[in-house]
């Protein structure tokens, strides 16, 4: 069994990656002077709060137009998932999928993947949680991408201004698919991965 | 270069998952992986410092034209209309999305843009060997920027946009995108080539506050 930084009194700085002799409490680190605790603290339910935030928000994000193209007189409100229809039936399959992925699945996935790492912290073994850190450092890289429709329609509604013809405008949607995504890197960043080996049995590996 | 032949004997501990590790002899390139959970505990990059300088400068370069020159434009029998970055986060402005209006803006422009200015402020000083206090406060918030900073997904919007527009009207790419496409690719190499444990190393040693 491997030992850790806790099990030594001691506390790796957030910030500057020092160790640091600290129990618990605050402490002050001693080379970037930034405060932290050895673990986050009530990680857990800040990580739980802003996930149910962020699953909230989905709701509306998806139920309410995000783009609204007035064509000739004629508007026509769009949600995401009817975007996506459009590209379909237009056959544009790659531009289909990749949107689809970005702010369908991926926002579904982050939200799930948090449900899971939270749960994780109190059961399973060394190897699950070694998957679990894996699925950790996913639901980070994948936050930004989420927000690929958002700049899609900030753009369009921007470019397209061609008189009485066509015109773009954002719908409603859009403010409370910003704050979806903004709320999973929140709960994200709220989450502390050492919670996942705490209190468990570490498999050392040696073929790194 | 000798900070990690010295310190070799020093123990680490990895952020992911606590486990403790004594840090071996690093040579450049090279870099310490946990051996309980396999996250990078560090890595000593090749010439981080001039690289990272290199990088910033180029990316502040093509900074202001990527913000400012159009990025798309369409025309549509005798209606033409462009717009920059800037024109889109106005435009939302305009419409009262206040919120999406100052989170665009934070993700496709100011974030970068402090991103790079506080790395080449960075190695700039120590390139120089001018440490200054101030130094310690600004790098310990820089890792914050890091994931916010969206100009990837931006530039994979700029995409989809373009195949949403080719079927509506006549679609033309403006000199903003390409500026916009190396600002990114600097931004994302400056990830790459900034050392941190190199410079907290240095500044430990160089700054007393
Ligand atoms: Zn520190
Ligand atoms: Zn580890």
């Amino acid at each position: 069994m491997s030992r850790t930084a806790r099990s030594s009194g001691l506390s790796i700085c957030p910030r500057c990656h020092k160790l640091n002799p600290a129990v618990s409490g605050r402490h002050r680190c001693s080379r970037c002077h930034a405060y932290f605790y050895q673990r986050k603290p009530r990680s857990i339910e800040y990580t739980i709060a802003w996930t149910i935030a962020a699953l909230v928000m989905f709701i509306p994000a998806n139920m309410l137009p995000i783009m609204v193209v007035t064509t000739l007189g004629e508007t026509e409100a769009s949600t995401i998932l009817e975007g996506i229809a459009k590209f379909i039936t237009l056959g544009m399959y790659p531009v289909a999928v990749i949107v689809f992925i970005a702010s369908f699945i991926v926002p579904l996935a982050k939200i799930l993947g948090l449900v899971i790492l939270v749960m994780g912290v109190r059961g399973g073994e060394g190897l699950k949680s070694k998957q679990r850190t894996r699925l950790y450092f996913l639901v980070e890289f994948l936050g930004p991408w989420s927000m690929l429709d958002v700049f899609v329609v900030t753009l369009m509604a921007a470019v397209v201004k061609l008189g009485f013809l066509t015109s773009i405008e954002a719908g409603t949607g859009i403010t409370y698919f910003t704050l979806m995504v903004i709320f999973t890197m929140f709960a994200a960043e709220s989450f502390d991965p050492r919670l996942l080996w705490d209190n468990k049995y570490r498999i050392p590996n040696r073929n790194e | 270069m000798s900070i990690f032949t010295e310190s070799s004997g020093q123990v680490l501990a990895c952020p992911r998952c606590d486990t403790l590790a004594y840090a071996p002899r690093v040579k450049e390139g090279q870099k310490v992986l946990c051996h309980c959970c396999g996250s990078k505990i560090m890595a000593f990059k090749k010439n981080s410092i001039e690289r990272t300088l290199a990088l910033t400068v180029a990316g502040l370069i093509v900074a202001l034209p990527a913000i400012f020159m159009p990025i798309i434009g369409v025309g549509f029998v005798g209606f033409y209309h462009q717009a920059s970055l800037f024109d889109s986060i106005l435009e939302l402005f305009d419409r009262g999305y206040l919120l999406i209006a100052l989170a665009v803006f934070l993700f496709t422009a100011a974030i970068p843009l402090i991103k790079l200015s506080g790395a080449f402020y960075l190695t700039w000083s120590i390139k120089r060997k001018r440490p200054k206090p101030a130094l310690m406060k600004f790098f310990r918030s820089y890792h914050h920027l890091d994931s916010w900073a969206m100009l990837h997904v931006f530039v994979l919007g700029v995409v989809v946009s373009m195949y949403k527009l080719v079927d509506i009207a006549d679609l033309s790419i403006g000199y903003g995108f390409t500026a916009f496409v190396f600002l990114q690719l600097c931004s994302t190499l400056v990830t790459v080539t900034l050392d941190h444990h190199y410079i907290w190393h240095y500044l430990e040693r160089h700054v007393d506050e």
